[in-house]
C-alpha cells in the first residue's frame, strides 16, 4: 500500500468496510445513515452479521430503510419499497443531536483537532479550490453521536493540521470519532488522534502526514485481514463491489463507476 | 382545493426576475427539471436560488446566467463528480454563495414556515459558517446558557417541487426521501409542483399536504435527466458528461 490510491483499492476496500462493519457492530449506535456505498454495505453487514435490530438511516426522511450499496443511491438512494415518506425532515437530526446515531463520512479536510471541511481549498468564501460545500459536517460534528471518518487513501493533503475553513468543529468533549485509512484505525483523544491498530507499513503512511498528529505508541497490533465473518457479510450484502470505486485509484474508479452506471441502467428503477 | 392546475409557461410567469426560488428534491433525484429548463429558456436573471442539496437544476441556472445568490449546504453531482459551473462561479467569485448546514437551512425554513424572525440551533456551534453567511449568528440560550446558532429566517417567494404522484386535490405522495421538499413548501409564499401522475386520494399517506400547494404542472419525466423514484432512475451517463464539461441545456433536454 501507499499514500496514494493504487490500482483496484480491492483489498483495502474489503478490509476497510468490513472494519466499519465491525465496528458499527460493536459500538451502541442503534441507527446508522448510510452515506456512500461502502457505508450501505458496511451497515447491512453489520446488521446481518450481529446487529438484527440495527436500522439503517439516510437521507433526512427516511428512516428503517432497505437500502441498496448502488452508485446512484448512496444516501439520497433510501429505497423503501411503498414505505411512505414522513412529513418531518428533522428525523436525521433529531437522533444526531440525541446522540442515536452513528454515521460515516469523508470530508477533503479532517484535522488534528477533529475539525472538518467540505466547502473548499484557500481563503474562507473565496476558495481557490470548490467543493461540494458543508452539507452535513457542522451538523455531525456538534453532535454527541459517533462519527467514523472513512478514506481510502491516508494523504497528507486530506489529514491536515488545520483545515482551511472550519465547516465541522472539533467534537465536543466525551463524543466518539474515528479514522479507517489504509494505515489503520485511529481514534481522537484529547489532543489529538491516537492509533488503536496499523495496516502492515501503516507507521511509514502515518509519517506522511505529520502534520496531522497522530500518535503511535510503537505497541499497536498490525491487522492484515479484516474480520471473515464481516467480509463475507459486506461481500453479500454488495456483490457488484461497488464500494471498491471509493478506494480506488481514479482511472480504476472512473471505469468501474461506467461499469456500475450501465449495470443499473438496466436494472428497473428501485434497483432490483 | 388548493391547487389549481398550471402550464409551464403560468409557472414561468409566475417567477419574476430578481425572485427567490427554492428548487425542491435531493441531489440527483426529483429535481424539477422541466420547471428549471423553462425559466433558463425565458432567461430569467437575478434570480436567487435556494437548494438543499442541488445539482443539476442548479448546474443549468448557473451555465443559462439566471443566478445573482445562491444558499445551499452543498451542490454535487455525486457520484458523477463535482459541478462545473458551481465550482466556477464560487472561484470567480461571479455569485455571492451563503453557505449553509444541512441542519441549519432546515432550521431557517423551520422558522419562515412558522413565521418567526429566527430559530435557534445547536448545529454549527464552532463552526466559521457565520463568516460567510450573515443568516447565522452565534449566541448563548437565554435561560441556561449553553451555545447556540441563532438562524435568521430565509424567505422564500416561489417553490418548484416535483414528485412522482399527485391526487386530484393537490396532495402529494413520494417514495425515497424527501429532503427539504416539505418545509420548502411550508416556508414559500407560493409551491408550485410538477407530477408525473395523478393517482387516487389517500391524504393519510401523502407526503405534502394540498393545504401547502398553490399549483400543480403535469410534467411526465419533469425530473429527467435526473430521477423520480420509483419511475425512472437518473440518467448518470448524463451527469458525467456535464460534470466532464458538456455544460449546454441541450443535454439536459430529455
Amino acid at each position: 500500500m501507499t499514500a496514494a490510491r493504487s490500482g483496484s483499492g480491492a483489498a483495502i476496500a474489503d478490509l476497510l468496510t468490513a472494519e466499519l462493519a465491525r465496528e458499527i457492530a460493536e459500538s451502541e449506535v442503534s441507527v446508522f445513515a448510510v452515506t456512500t456505498p461502502a457505508s450501505v454495505a458496511a451497515a447491512l453487514a453489520a446488521r446481518a452479521v450481529a446487529l438484527p435490530e440495527l436500522v439503517i438511516a439516510g437521507g433526512f426522511t427516511a428512516l428503517d430503510a432497505e437500502p441498496i450499496p448502488a452508485v446512484s443511491l448512496g444516501e439520497a438512494g433510501l429505497f423503501t419499497h411503498g414505505l411512505p415518506v414522513r412529513d418531518w425532515p428533522y428525523d436525521t437530526f433529531c437522533l444526531l443531536a440525541r446522540g442515536r446515531v452513528g454515521v460515516a463520512t469523508a470530508p477533503a479536510q479532517l484535522d488534528s483537532t477533529g475539525a472538518t471541511n467540505l466547502s473548499g481549498i484557500g481563503p474562507l468564501g473565496r476558495p481557490k479550490v470548490a467543493l461540494p460545500g458543508p452539507q452535513g459536517l457542522p451538523d455531525n460534528n456538534c453532535s454527541p453521536s459517533r462519527v467514523w471518518y472513512l478514506y481510502g487513501v491516508h494523504s497528507p493533503r486530506q489529514l491536515v493540521e488545520r483545515v482551511d475553513m472550519v465547516c465541522g468543529a472539533p467534537p465536543p468533549s466525551g463524543a466518539t470519532r474515528r479514522l479507517l485509512t489504509p494505515a489503520g484505525c485511529f481514534e481522537l483523544a484529547s489532543p489529538g488522534w491516537r492509533a488503536l491498530w496499523l495496516t502492515p507499513g501503516g507507521a511509514e503512511l502515518v509519517a506522511q502526514a505529520p502534520g496531522f498528529g497522530i500518535r503511535c505508541s510503537g505497541d499497536e497490533p498490525i491487522r492484515t485481514e479484516p474480520d471473515g465473518r464481516f467480509l463475507d457479510a459486506v461481500r453479500a450484502a454488495d456483490p457488484d463491489e461497488v464500494r471498491t470505486i471509493e478506494f480506488a485509484a481514479a482511472d480504476e474508479a472512473g471505469r468501474r463507476w461506467a461499469l456500475a452506471a450501465e449495470r443499473e441502467s438496466h436494472r428497473d428503477p428501485v434497483g432490483r | 382545493m388548493g391547487a389549481g392546475a398550471l402550464s409551464i409557461d403560468q409557472v414561468v410567469q409566475s417567477v419574476p426576475d430578481g425572485a427567490t426560488v427554492a428548487l425542491g428534491g435531493i441531489r440527483l433525484q426529483r429535481r424539477p427539471m422541466a420547471l428549471v429548463r423553462a425559466l433558463a429558456e425565458a432567461e430569467r436573471r437575478d434570480l436567487t436560488v435556494v437548494a438543499f442539496l442541488g445539482s443539476l437544476d442548479v448546474e443549468l441556472l448557473l451555465a443559462a446566467g439566471c443566478v445573482r445568490e445562491l444558499h445551499a449546504p452543498g451542490v454535487g453531482l455525486d457520484p458523477a463528480g463535482l459541478a462545473p459551473c458551481y465550482r466556477r462561479a464560487r472561484e470567480e467569485g461571479s455569485i455571492r454563495f451563503v453557505e449553509w448546514s444541512e441542519g441549519l437551512l432546515l432550521t431557517s425554513l423551520e422558522a419562515a414556515a412558522r413565521g418567526v424572525p429566527s430559530h435557534p440551533a445547536w448545529m454549527g456551534v464552532g463552526s466559521d459558517l457565520p463568516a460567510v453567511n450573515p443568516w447565522l449568528a452565534p449566541g448563548t440560550d437565554p435561560f441556561d446558557g449553553t451555545p447556540v446558532m441563532n438562524v435568521r429566517a430565509l424567505a422564500i417567494d416561489v417553490a418548484l417541487l416535483h414528485v412522482p404522484a399527485a391526487d386530484g386535490d393537490g396532495n402529494l405522495y413520494v417514495e425515497g426521501d424527501l429532503g427539504a421538499d416539505g418545509l420548502f413548501a411550508r416556508a414559500a409564499r407560493r409551491t408550485l409542483v410538477g407530477f408525473e401522475r395523478s393517482c387516487p386520494g389517500d391524504p393519510a399517506r401523502a407526503a405534502i399536504s394540498r393545504l401547502w400547494v398553490d399549483g400543480l404542472i403535469e410534467a411526465p419525466q419533469g425530473a429527467r435527466p435526473c430521477g423520480c423514484h420509483p419511475t425512472y432512475r437518473a440518467d448518470l451517463n448524463v451527469a458525467r458528461r456535464w460534470a466532464a464539461g458538456a455544460t449546454t441545456i441541450e443535454i439536459l433536454t430529455p
